[in-house]
């Protein structure tokens, strides 16, 4: 038994996920996260990375087990009716970021951000908005508060993405492949970003194909292929030299694929 | 072609009045179909049966009959069935208000499935309930996304308007054929006609371009 300091921040228990009566996502996954880590989930497509952090934000449904965050259970199959429950309260201290940047188009990029805090919160529109300013500051962002999301680059439509889902003050931040859709010299202003709130220590899951940046954020790195866990270590391990043999021929390829 | 023209002898007085009265037909049926295009659009995606299936009866009804038989069917039926008649130009107005109610709810149900579900998804990740999502995501994505189409019905409807002269509501088309028949001059007031629909209409397709094409430019 790990000792109390060391409780899990999030705990996936035995995660079964299937889309139709075939497609079988999560084949029981299980992952412990500690406080403070920064877990990279690398593997191939479709081997359920994506479904994971959809599944952790309350996106998806799912067939069996449970998730739960600082010790309450807020995800978990009511296997009768095969209804998913989930409890709202916990799941706003969960932030996500998408591929997409999914930024609403009809707000200008303050309004993206107070959107939340003042609908969910009710927090009022003035200190919201003293807030979001100076987030966006910190971003780089402080000239772009009232354009609109057609007027950013995809670098900047996500780094707004980031920190709209930052205004809610999350205790965990999902990032699902958050620069797969950039341009290559995009990429780097966002992941510049993510490496700040590592370094003020946000506890943080992401799934990327970018093996650099993995190495470089990564505290901790989960091979996750066919629905479970393949293995599950220290990057120097997992991405340098892997134990498992279906990690080090993906790895193989994909650094392959870079040089 | 040994017909001469003589425009001198159509006088736009009554014209005048008949497309006022054509402006305030399709002004009003524009309005009861934009506003209560909405809820019918709501009513027809509805997971309960008993609420969707009539409402999309309505719809049906009215897209798959002739706009002409929907209003000799106002006019003629309406009254004989409830005993209420409630003045042509009343009539005229439900008659085209309740079709583009129909056609417009339709143009509100294709945008708003168009809201991607990524949006969506956005809206949960930062706790939005459903209906704080429908309120701050889907409507206005759904009714901008619906301007052109409800603009395109809109001149629809200006020009269907034509269609309530043959119950003697006294608009443009109606003022016209009585016009023609009074001086023997179809063709010059038709002619007049046509044009002034046309100069109606023509601006407001322009705008719908504009929008469409901005709208791709927001879009990408």
């Amino acid at each position: 038994m790990t000792m109390s300091f060391s409780a899990p921040l999030v705990k996936i228990q035995s995660l079964h996920k299937s889309y139709g009566p075939h497609i079988q996502v999560l084949k029981g996954l299980d992952i412990e996260m500690k406080p403070g880590e920064r877990v990279v989930v690398i593997g191939p497509s479709g081997g359920g990375k994506s479904t994971l952090l959809r599944v952790m934000m309350g996106l998806e449904k799912i067939d069996s087990g449970s998730i739960s965050f600082g010790g309450k259970p807020y995800i978990s199959s009511e296997s009768a009716d095969r209804k998913t429950e989930i409890d709202t309260e916990v799941r706003r201290s969960i932030g996500m970021v998408f591929q997409h940047y999914t930024l609403f188009p009809h707000l200008s990029v303050i309004q993206n951000l107070i959107l939340a805090p003042c609908k969910v919160r009710g927090e009022s529109r003035a200190s919201a908005t003293k807030r979001a300013q100076a987030l966006l500051e910190r971003f780089g962002l402080g000239a772009k508060a009232n354009a609109y999301p057609a007027q950013l680059s995809g670098g900047q439509k996500q780094r707004v993405a980031i920190a709209r889902a930052l205004m809610l003050d999350p205790k965990l931040m999902l990032f699902d492949e958050v620069t797969s859709a950039l341009d290559p010299e995009l990429v780097a202003e966002v992941e510049q970003v993510i490496l700040q709130l590592a370094a003020q220590s946000m506890p943080m899951m992401i799934v990327t194909h970018d093996m650099w940046f993995a190495k470089n954020i990564a505290s901790r790195v989960i091979f996750c292929a066919g629905g479970v866990v393949v293995e599950d270590g220290p990057p120097e391990q997992v991405l340098g030299a892997p134990k498992e043999e279906r990690t080090r021929d993906f790895i193989d390829r994909v650094f392959h694929i870079r040089h | 072609m040994g017909y001469s023209f003589d425009f001198q002898s159509v006088s736009f007085g009554p014209l005048w009045e008949g497309l006022i009265v054509t402006l305030e037909l399709t002004v009003a049926a524009n309005l009861i179909g934009v506003v209560l295009g909405f809820p019918l659009a709501l009513l027809i995606m509805s997971r309960f049966a008993p609420v969707r299936l009539p409402a999309m009866l309505f719809v049906e009804f009215f897209r798959c009959t002739p706009a002409i038989v929907q209003i000799v069917w106002f006019f003629y039926c309406v009254p004989m069935l409830f005993n209420v008649f409630l003045g042509s130009m009343t009539m005229g107005i439900l008659a085209l208000g309740l079709n583009l109610m129909a056609f417009n709810a339709e143009a509100y149900r294709a945008a708003i499935q168009a809201v991607p579900r990524e949006q969506l998804d956005a809206g949960i990740a930062l706790g939005l309930n459903p209906l704080q999502r429908t309120l701050y995501i889907v409507l206005p994505t759904a009714v901008r996304a619906s301007i052109p189409v409800l603009l395109t019905n809109g001149i629809g409807i200006f020009q269907q308007t034509a269609l309530v002269a043959i119950v003697a509501v006294q608009d443009l088309m109606y003022q016209a054929k009585s016009l023609a028949t009074e001086t023997y001059r179809p063709i010059e007031t038709f002619t007049i006609v046509a044009l002034v629909y046309f100069a109606v209409s023509f601006p407001v397709s322009q705008v719908v371009g504009f929008l469409e094409r901005r709208r791709q430019l927001m879009m990408s």
